[in-house]
């Protein structure tokens, strides 16, 4: 499988953060709140991941949750690949 | 149409999913009223082994899985050799879900639509067709959700199962004329297996929006689904929310 680094993936997020007009700060401890990253475009993320890889990413709202920063983000959908 | 002497109250009752929450909830609440219960689920759970023991002559209890026809057939016709004819239908067995449409997998669709609302209509297509076919009269009580009726974001093909069943509650109140009171019962938000999936923030955010003040109960919700089996009403065709008005 054509899996995504976790480099590549900040790559696209800084995309979809910037698609907003923002900016994703290079520390992975910054709160999703303070960049207004919400659970919409964290569907965004996980499907551009998609179509970089061919493959579906599913997963359950609880898992989604226990997301706070940037660095979840990054952790959940590296995780979510080698599922 | 000619007068038709009132639906009599079930005295036999199927309950899908009997073995926990709700469904746990119904059939306890039967027996207590002095009905006869046949109760299934994909596992019997020791709670519903339990109340097999308590009422021998009372109880059925089977290890089935809804979506099994062949199966479900085989669980009404044992029921019948043993107790007669069944009159009486509770649709309660379900499967939540908690995730985004968009991200739930095509065959956990597949699974919820199957088992939330092909499984519900194949059952009473069945018990259906045991009851007209043998001239009696009964009633059928769907559990849906005020899901059917208000949006949840990560509850999108379970609400289109339930307000599925909403819609064939009132059809087939209508097409079954009279020999059928159909109703369904639409509780909001109560604690379960099912639910506790929920964030405690979620779960907050309901109790705060309900004027009542709590998240609804089984035991606030048994009630309704007994009054709908066993009073004579001329409610048909209607879907109960049990919410404490937290959706009004
Ligand atoms: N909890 C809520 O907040 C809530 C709110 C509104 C409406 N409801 C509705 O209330 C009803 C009961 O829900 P609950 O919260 O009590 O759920 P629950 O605790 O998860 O119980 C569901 C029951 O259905 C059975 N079941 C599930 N899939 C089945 C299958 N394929 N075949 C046979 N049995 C199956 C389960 O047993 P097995 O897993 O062993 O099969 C269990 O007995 C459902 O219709 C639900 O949609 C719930």
């Amino acid at each position: 499988m054509n899996e995504l680094s976790r480099a590549q993936i900040r790559d696209l997020m800084a995309q979809v953060v910037r698609n907003q007009g923002r900016v994703l700060p290079d520390d992975d401890s910054t709160d999703l709140r303070e960049i207004g990253f919400r659970s919409l475009d964290f569907s965004e993320l996980a499907l551009r991941v998609e179509d970089a890889t061919g493959e579906e990413l599913n997963f359950d709202a609880p898992g989604l949750r226990r997301i706070a920063t940037v660095g979840d983000v990054l952790d959940f959908l590296a995780e979510l690949q080698r599922q | 149409m000619s007068d038709s002497p009132p639906v009599p109250a079930s005295t036999v009752v199927l309950v899908s999913g009997g073995s926990r929450g709700l469904g746990l909830a119904i059939v306890t609440d039967l027996l207590d009223a002095g009905l006869t219960v046949a109760a299934f689920a994909r596992t019997v759970t020791p709670e519903l082994e339990k109340l097999a023991d308590a009422y021998p002559d009372r109880v059925h209890v089977g290890a089935v899985d809804v979506t099994d026809l062949a199966a479900a057939q085989r669980f009404l016709r044992a029921v019948e050799a043993r107790f007669g004819p069944v009159d009486g239908l509770v649709n309660n067995a379900a499967v939540g879900q908690d995730s985004m449409h968009t991200h739930t997998a095509t065959a956990d669709i597949a699974r919820i639509v199957e088992t939330n609302l092909t499984a519900p209509l194949q059952l009473t297509r069945l018990v259906a067709r045991r009851m007209l076919g043998q001239g009696r009269r009964g009633r059928i009580v769907n559990v849906t959700s005020i899901c059917a009726q208000r949006g949840f974001p990560g509850l999108v093909a379970y609400s289109a199962t339930k307000g599925g069943m909403d819609a064939a509650t009132r059809s087939l109140a209508r097409e079954l004329g009279g020999r059928m009171l159909v109703n369904a019962v639409a509780p909001g938000f109560f604690a379960s297996e099912m639910s506790a999936v929920l964030g405690s923030t979620q779960l907050d955010q309901i109790v705060r929006r309900t004027p009542t003040g709590h998240l609804t109960e089984p035991a606030e919700v048994v009630p309704v689904v007994r009054m709908l089996l066993c009073a004579h009403t001329n409610i048909n065709g209607q879907v109960i929310v049990v919410d404490g008005a937290a959706s009004i």
